[in-house]
């Protein structure tokens, strides 16, 4: 297949996230009891495979939203302003909120999020990421369940993308640099 | 291993790994038709909100390469009652002209949803248009709508789990269950 001749190297294994997934849910698991109900946000498109895959070992009653959101122009700016492509279904006032994320980076797409949130008034908010990349950190923004930190690589796979492609590997992977370079 | 079967589940109707080897089935056929596209020619369009485990796992088993996309449908009913009345409320990011797109669902009842997907992705010049569906049951048919890649039949009964809902509750189940009559009676 080609889309493995892209691939530098497996970063982080099939077996290995989910193995992560299901301590990640545990750690939920003893957090939230049914009663706090909370609404899992997902924000699309890259953290659909970790929300399938989390949600399936939670044990809480809890419902789920979806969030769609596209930066303005090329990449991270350094507001993280971004546009919502499609706004909660879910009135979160009172909610406790946890927001699922694939990756963070900067923080201020994350920073941008969060304070959208706060002005819905929440009753809690909590920030789940499959990925951190500690050394792109230009803001500090609380996460609460990070899957795994990784260097800064250029990583595709398991939601993540590069122009569309690559979302749908099962691991997570490091990008050959003439790929991304060519573009 | 059913260790959260909560008291509202009558009975699991399709449990996790019959569900997975089934999965796994679908996409080695998807992978087999569509082999020989590249990812921009490919596009899958999930139906918000109760496909996104089906194409979490359709879409890692693919071996052809793909995008994925999403959509979000209101209905102006409750979805107990649907009536056909079905309203797009977040459009794909992709304008699927002259791509090959195939729709993933998580179900077909009445069958009206599917009939308004064929309607509106019909008039954007596809360059081919199909469905996958997890679940269908025959018996709410009220208009034919083509399937062409179906995971299961199933009789006419309340399932929950695997991306399926009651008021929101029971979606991420592993496996596919029966509802308890009188949850939602």
């Amino acid at each position: 297949m080609s889309l493995l001749d892209d691939v530098e190297k497996v970063l982080i294994s099939e077996a290995e996230i989910q193995e992560r997934i299901a301590n990640l849910a545990a750690e939920m698991n003893a957090l939230y009891s049914d009663a706090d109900r909370p609404v899992l946000i997902c924000i699309l498109k890259g953290a659909f495979m970790f929300l399938a895959d989390l949600t399936r070992h939670l044990t809480f009653r809890h419902e789920l939203d979806f969030m769609e959101i596209s930066s303005y122009g090329r990449g991270t700016t350094s507001t993280g302003a971004v546009r919502i492509l499609l706004d909660l279904a879910t009135d979160v006032q009172g909610r406790n909120v946890i927001i699922v994320e694939d990756i963070v980076d900067t923080g201020n797409t994350l920073t941008y999020i969060l304070r959208n949130f706060a002005a819905r008034k929440p009753a809690s908010v909590r920030v789940a990421t499959l990925l951190s990349k500690p050394s792109r950190r230009q803001i500090e923004v609380p996460v609460d369940f990070i899957g795994f930190e990784v260097p800064d690589e250029f990583v595709i796979g398991y939601g993540l993308d590069f122009a569309e492609q690559y979302r749908n590997l099962p691991f997570i992977g490091v990008l050959k640099p003439e790929v991304y370079q060519r573009s | 291993m059913d260790l959260r079967l909560p008291n509202s589940i009558e009975r699991v109707l399709l449990d996790e790994a019959t569900i997975q080897q089934r999965v796994q089935q679908m996409a080695d056929i998807i992978s087999t038709d569509y082999a020989g596209l590249r990812n921009e020619e490919f596009l899958l369009v999930g139906v918000l909100k109760g496909s996104f485990i089906f194409m979490a796992d359709l879409a890692r088993r693919l071996t052809v390469p793909h995008r994925v996309d999403f959509i979000a449908l209101s209905s102006y009913e409750d979805s107990a009652t649907v009536s056909g009345s079905v309203r797009l409320i977040m459009d794909t990011r992709t304008d699927v002209a002259g791509r090959h797109v195939l729709i993933v669902e998580d179900i077909v009842d009445t069958g009206y949803t599917l009939q308004y997907l064929y309607r509106i992705f019909g008039a954007r010049q596809p360059a081919s248009l199909r469905t996958a569906v997890l679940l269908s049951k025959p018996e709410q048919r009220k208009v034919e709508v083509p399937v062409d890649y179906l995971g299961f039949q199933i009789p006419d009964v309340w399932v929950v789990g695997y991306g399926l809902d009651f008021a929101d509750r029971f979606r991420t189940l592993p496996y596919i269950a029966v509802l308890k009559p009188e949850v939602y009676s």
